[in-house]
């Protein structure tokens, strides 16, 4: 496909939220969990639904995880909702010691991923997230970057085995794989194929990763792949021996510089040894100020234009 | 099967000297393990619906040791039931990778319901356990849950108590290890616990409070649990002394952990016996 199937803009919230309901139809282990945040991550039609099997454990992140811990224990699917920055770092030691070091499959659901959280500022960002997570034992950790991907993984979260990090931005998405592109969980996949260089991106990303690519095509005829790393652990490692064999890799992520998908694509890239030419985007590793999601994006490098400038200036280099 | 109490405060007696024993060899969290050896005696030995040949029996009760460190008091309790005997626990008790050790591990040992160590998490796992035996329609089985005093600084018990009454866990026991004593010194110096069973009371509990290291105090409070399928979550606040049988480690906060000589073993058991007397 060449770039984003239409301008429609659809919320990976509402998209992720409301095929709760779809899971809950389908499995009746599927629980939901929550901590006083149903309107915000869109929980309401699943426990309007199945009132019986959602709970709303009030504003404690700590107890939400525990007892959706306690739950899978019990044979159960929990789905456990909040701001990603709350479930992951408010419940960090909940995420780590109740659910993956006894393996449970809790389905850990982050939304307001990376800097989306805009003008509510850095206590509503979650840049540390997939870090914390990816470091976590057990936990298989994802990104959604797209409706349809987002209602296929989610229809795989009910059978895979183990804990889950799932992070979705709030900044709006556009369908960038026709209905019948099958992804699946562990297995990249990709929305403009290329071999003159490769970004390997997720989430929010990747729309801008795909709208750099066509650019780039128009303006230097360069054939830029998009992979889609929408499984950061455990990271499709043939997907990056393959984008590295391209000789550029530009890694970006709406996530700090450290510790994300970048120091996990670059590890994978040493650890094969790979020789190619590499960039890694995402937050410079500072707090700013206040502001909306795009410009913040834009201030990073990983828009559009900033992406299209870093993949530019390697094709100039030879 | 159902036990009295002389025959409970004799089996008391056993796990206290298997407990005194391991001591001598390892460095075990003793004083809290002492205090806690009645409760834990009645309710393994006298109170529990556990099967020992079926760890995974849906309508067995379980139990989660929230006061993790209390490991060595649990598996005694557990090897007393046939779970594995009181050798292996003294012959693998923190060894490398082995079934026993500081903490509980279910990794190794099935008989783990939850892995425990860091304070403030069982308690709210095992109201999501206790929420999900009646989702699945069990309100027969209950979830019992072993708390430490100094363990009630932690918010997380405090929000799961709040949840607990919200979902009506009739099913849920917990019990405090009232010692008086943390890590650091007396409860009062370290922290402003207060009157505790009327602040499980204001959050909405069935709270008895009694001696814990009565056994028959004990068993009279277990047989006087509502049933499992009421609506009321119920804590039991148990007044007990840290180092529990031994002089010259009760009252001590040193003795949180520690290790003792052959001697003083020996000693202490004499002791023991003479007590049982």
């Amino acid at each position: 496909m060449e770039t984003a199937l239409s301008d429609k803009k659809y919320f990976l919230r509402d998209i992720i939220g409301g095929y709760m309901y779809d899971l809950g139809e389908k499995n009746d282990r599927v629980l939901l969990v929550n901590a006083d945040l149903m309107g915000t991550c869109r929980n309401r039609n699943f426990a309007e639904a199945f009132p019986e099997r959602s709970y709303n454990v009030g504003i404690a992140e700590q107890n939400m995880v525990s007892f959706a811990a306690g739950l899978a224990h019990e044979g159960f699917i929990p789905y456990a909702f909040s701001m990603a920055p709350f479930l992951t770092m408010r419940a960090c030691e909940q995420c780590r010691t109740d659910v993956a070091y006894a393996n449970l499959n809790v389905r850990m659901m982050g939304t307001y991923a990376g800097l989306s959280g805009g003008i509510s500022g850095a206590t509503h960002w979650s840049i540390e997230d997939v870090a914390i997570m990816a470091a976590l034992p057990n936990v298989t950790v994802v990104e959604i970057s797209d409706p349809v991907q987002a209602t296929q993984l989610m229809d795989q979260t009910l059978d895979y085995a183990g804990p889950m990090y799932i992070r979705s931005s709030v900044e709006p998405v556009f369908k960038l794989y026709g209905d019948d592109y099958k992804h699946t969980i562990g297995k990249a996949s990709i929305p403009r194929e290329g071999s003159d260089g490769a970004f390997i991106c997720s989430g929010i990303v990747v729309k801008y990763a795909v709208e750099a690519s066509r650019r780039l095509k128009e303006d230097t005829g360069k054939e830029i792949r998009v992979v889609d790393m929408h499984t950061i652990k455990p990271i499709d490692r043939e997907a990056v021996i393959s984008a590295a064999q391209t000789g550029r890799v530009v890694v970006a992520q709406d996530h700090n510089i450290y510790g994300g998908l970048g120091s996990i694509v670059a590890m994978t890239l040493a650890e094969e040894g790979c020789v190619t030419k590499f960039r890694n985007i995402g937050i410079d590793d500072k707090f700013v100020a206040m502001a909306h999601a795009p410009y913040l994006y834009h201030k990073f490098g990983y828009d559009a234009d900033g992406l299209y400038g870093a993949m530019k200036s390697m094709l100039e280099e030879g | 099967m159902q036990k009295t109490v002389d025959e409970l405060r004799r089996a008391a007696f056993e796990i206290r000297k298997n407990l005194l024993e391991l001591c001598s060899k390892q460095v075990i969290h003793i004083g809290g393990d002492l205090s806690i050896a009645d409760v834990m005696t009645v309710l393994w030995q006298y109170q529990m619906k556990y099967n020992p040949n079926d760890t995974k029996d849906e309508q067995r009760d379980r139990f989660v040791l929230s006061k993790g460190h209390a490991s060595a008091v649990t598996s005694f309790c557990q090897a007393a039931i046939g779970c594995f005997t009181k050798d292996d626990v003294i012959n693998e008790y923190a060894t490398d990778e082995g079934r026993f050790s500081m903490h509980s591990c279910n990794l190794v040992n099935p008989y783990v319901e939850v892995s425990t160590g860091s304070l403030g998490h069982g308690f709210p796992v095992a109201c999501g356990m206790a929420a999900a035996l009646r989702r699945k329609g069990n309100f027969t089985s209950r979830v019992y849950v072993v708390m430490g005093d100094g363990e009630q600084s932690e918010g997380s018990v405090w929000e799961a108590a709040m949840n607990a009454v919200k979902y009506k866990l009739g099913n849920l026991v917990a019990m405090v290890d009232f010692n008086g004593l943390e890590a650091d010194g007396k409860i009062d110096d370290v922290t402003a616990l207060g009157d505790i069973a009327e602040k499980y009371r204001a959050f909405g509990f069935n709270v008895r409070e009694f001696d814990g290291n009565d056994i028959a105090k004990i068993k009279e409070n277990f047989d006087a649990l509502p049933p499992a399928d009421s609506d009321t979550p119920t804590v039991f606040i148990c007044h007990t002394t840290k180092g529990r049988g031994v002089e010259f480690m009760e009252n001590q906060p040193r003795w949180h952990a520690g290790k003792i000589t052959e001697e003083q073993y020996a000693e202490c058991v004499r002791a023991l016996e003479k007590s049982l007397e």
